[in-house]
């Protein structure tokens, strides 16, 4: 029985485990070692993973999941998902308890239930790679997921047949990685520069032991950004020709956007990039008209630099949310695949005085991490040669909503876990018979500018004059950044406790129900053995 | 630094959870009082070695785990208080008055939101907040009929007609509500 660490990422996932005490990545079924994270549907209900998925983003973009990962765990009104929706090609809509869900040309999928199958397959491959049953997993999240995010990942790898040791943030699993600190005190900088998204955190490493000092990102912001750049100075240079935008059809869209992604791949290495896209549009007397094109470096740097200089002001505002210069840094690390791009690491090396470590494989880095945390935790009991602790902090201040439209503040952000926290609040009219209280993340004073979370009630209140009876609201958040809330009536001590109803997510039951299909399902729709 | 066995485990927490709330964060944490920031991290980050949860994911005593946790909480909270210098000065002034944990028991001047403040019609508030008593004694079919009356007073309350719903549900399963949420149509 094998426990793995999965990196699922917005682009790409990375499976791996530890071996005989070597970390081993498990390849995908073409050359390399990324599975992209792509599931598609046929109208006959089967399914295509991965690789094999790749393709049909352009074959049948309506029925090719992709960045599942900017959906997970949100509301299908948040400004999140409505901002991803413009640019997706497939189609979602608001389901249960305010989720988003994919509508599939079968039946509508949650979100965790998509990268629930997305994690069944990537268990499945390590199944068949590593001739051994895969029971338990480490997955990775950013630092920056909130709440729900993480509760909703833990419930795709449940959904998958996984038991979810840990969700672990993704730079402390690249520290781990590179095994820093070990007889010294160092500070770390990790710079994630994904597909889609930027994180940067900062973490004291001293001993084996990993804290979190302070951690910030944009979940809307990565190498689909630069893409997005590229396919407008192509499609530029298409109209300049020919006078016709080639971004009106999705179909030529979605081409010009896998050819963007390898433009830019190749001026990671080369000063320049030319090429030829045949039958990119017709022209007036119905002959197929091309792309040719010539873009420099510089042109695409121009393209880039606000989004590589928005990672660097968030660089700035992690590190003084934690009180540090950049020149405290002591190393830097690079992960995600963007930051193969030059700029980028130019930008990171001016802004840290530093050259960053780029040694490791930066696709890869944050599986090794979760590979190791994973046999970690599953040989807790035993004496292992790798005895790192990593601490971790709440990403998020965590509030509640009280009268007046402010949410008052439970616990701080950058605060270690796990811990628990109360406050006491009083009722605010006579006789009140209930309160209600809405949890909510974020720093801001204003409820409405924070992200809600969910709500509890508690009923039953003794009858009492406003302000006498006494609530009090426990905040208790584990190692996994998972929230657990309870209210007490104080004026009668009896203790109630009450689940937080989370909104946009799975109900436990339906979570349950979604990996009972998915197993049987899995049963009749094996993958193809990846060349070992 | 050797892992601390099971056994050692169970010791640790026989001797310090029955005295959790007598001990400082400087007691708790094995510093003298006057220790700096550096050496309030050293001791943590030493602690944290043998006491973070990850250490024991594997344990199957319950609640000997349960009781490790919230030791290391305890442990975490006296490590941010004192290295957060307007904390570490309040968390003083707290021990000076007797106090060995830093935390608020002062009542906020706001309160969570009454449910009712969002209905306008009185009627509907009353019996709404009879129905929110049925529901607190799992009375469902108080509530369900509570709930009805109050609708029938304000038919436009989002928030009547969702907890008619969950009474409504929790009235068609047999033995209470249990955990699944309201349909939200
Ligand atoms: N050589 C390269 N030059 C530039 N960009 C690259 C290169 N190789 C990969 N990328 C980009 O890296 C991104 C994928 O990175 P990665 O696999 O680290 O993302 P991810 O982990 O899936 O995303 P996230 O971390 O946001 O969840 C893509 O945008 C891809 O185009
Ligand atoms: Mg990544």
């Amino acid at each position: 029985m094998a426990v793995v660490g999965i990196d699922l990422g917005t682009t790409n996932s990375v499976v791996a485990t530890v071996r005989d005490g070597q970390v081993v990545v498990v390849p995908n079924t073409q050359e390399g070692y990324l599975h992209p994270s792509v599931v598609s549907f046929s109208p006959e209900g089967l399914k295509y993973f991965s690789t094999d998925a790749v393709a049909r983003r352009i074959l049948d973009p309506k029925n090719t999941v992709y960045s599942a990962k900017r959906l997970i765990g949100l509301r299908f009104r948040s400004d999140e998902v409505q901002k991803a929706l413009v640019r997706l090609p497939y189609e979602l809509n608001e389901g249960n308890n305010e989720q988003a869900v994919f509508i599939g040309p079968d039946r509508t999928y949650t979100i965790p239930e998509i990268s629930g199958l997305l994690l069944g397959y990537l268990r499945q491959c390590a199944e068949l790679f590593l001739s051994e049953s895969v029971s338990a997993a480490v997955i990775t999240v950013p630092a920056s997921f909130n709440d729900s995010q993480r509760r909703a990942t833990m419930d795709a790898g449940r959904i998958a047949g996984l038991d979810v040791l840990r969700v672990l943030n993704e730079p402390t699993a690249a520290a781990l990685a590179y095994g820093l600190g070990q007889n010294m005190s160092q500070r770390i900088a990790v710079y994630d520069f994904g597909g889609g998204t930027f994180d940067i955190t900062i973490l004291q490493v001293e001993n084996d032991v990993f804290e979190v000092l302070a951690t910030g990102g944009d979940t809307f912001l990565g190498g689909d950004d630069m893409d997005s750049a590229l396919l407008n100075i192509l499609a530029e240079l298409f109209n300049a020709e020919h006078g016709i935008d080639p971004r009106g059809d999705q179909a030529t869209r979605s081409r010009l956007l896998v050819a963007a992604e390898q433009v830019k791949r190749h001026l990671s290495d080369f000063p320049e990039a030319r090429g030829d896209l045949k039958n990119i549009a017709l022209g007036s007397s119905g002959e197929a008209l091309a792309l040719r094109f010539h873009i420099a470096r510089s042109v695409f740097e121009t393209a880039i630099r606000g989004l590589v200089g928005r990672t660097i002001q968030t660089c700035q505002d992690v590190l003084a949310s934690a009180q540090l210069a950049p020149s405290q840094i002591d190393e830097v690390i690079m992960v995600g695949g963007t930051t193969r791009v030059p700029l980028v690491r130019a930008e990171v090396e001016k802004y840290f005085g530093r050259p960053p470590r780029t040694d490791l494989n930066p696709d890869e880095v944050v599986a090794w991490g979760a590979a190791i945390q994973a046999e970690n935790l599953a040989n807790a009991g035993e004496s292992l040669p790798s005895r790192a602790v990593l601490l971790d902090v709440t990403p998020r201040a965590l509030g509640i909503a009280v009268t007046g439209g402010f949410a008052e503040r439970i616990i701080d952000r950058n605060v270690p876990v796990p811990v628990e926290q109360t406050r006491i609040f009083s009722t605010s009219s006579d006789n009140q018979a209930s309160v209600r209280i809405q949890v909510c993340q974020g720093e801001s004073r204003r409820f409405d500018e924070n992200v809600p979370l969910g709500e509890l009630e508690l009923t039953d209140l003794q009858p009492a004059r406003r302000g006498e009876v006494s609530i009090e609201v426990t905040f208790k958040v584990d190692t996994n950044g998972i929230l657990r809330v309870r209210a007490r009536d104080g004026a009668t001590g009896a203790a109630r406790e009450a689940a937080v109803n989370v909104r946009g997510a799975m109900s436990e039951y339906e979570v349950a129900e979604a990996a009972e299909r998915q197993k049987s399902e899995e049963a009749s729709n094996l993958p193809e053995v990846p060349e070992a | 630094m050797a892992r601390m066995s099971t056994e050692q485990l169970a010791a640790f927490v026989r001797q310090v959870f029955p005295r959790l709330d007598q001990l400082s964060y400087y007691e708790l944490l094995g510093v003298p009082s006057g220790s700096d920031q550096a050496a309030v991290r050293t001791a943590f980050y030493r602690l944290a070695a043998d006491l973070h949860p990850d250490r024991y994911h594997t344990l199957a005593d319950r609640g000997l785990k349960e009781q490790l946790e919230m030791i290391y909480a305890r442990i975490c909270e006296g490590y941010r208080v004192l290295t957060t210098p307007d904390k570490r000065a309040a968390y003083e002034r707290a021990l000076n008055q007797g106090k060995k944990r830093l935390t608020t028991t002062d009542r906020e001047s706001r309160g969570p939101q009454n449910p009712e403040d969002s209905l306008k019609h009185p009627e509907a508030k009353k019996f709404f907040r009879m129905g929110m008593i049925c529901l607190g004694r799992k009375d469902w079919k108080g509530a369900v009929m509570n709930f009805n009356f109050a609708h029938s007073f304000e038919p436009a309350a989002a928030l009547i007609a969702q907890k008619l719903g969950e009474a409504q549900a929790a009235l068609g399963k047999p033995g209470g509500a249990g955990g699944t949420p309201p349909k939200t149509h």
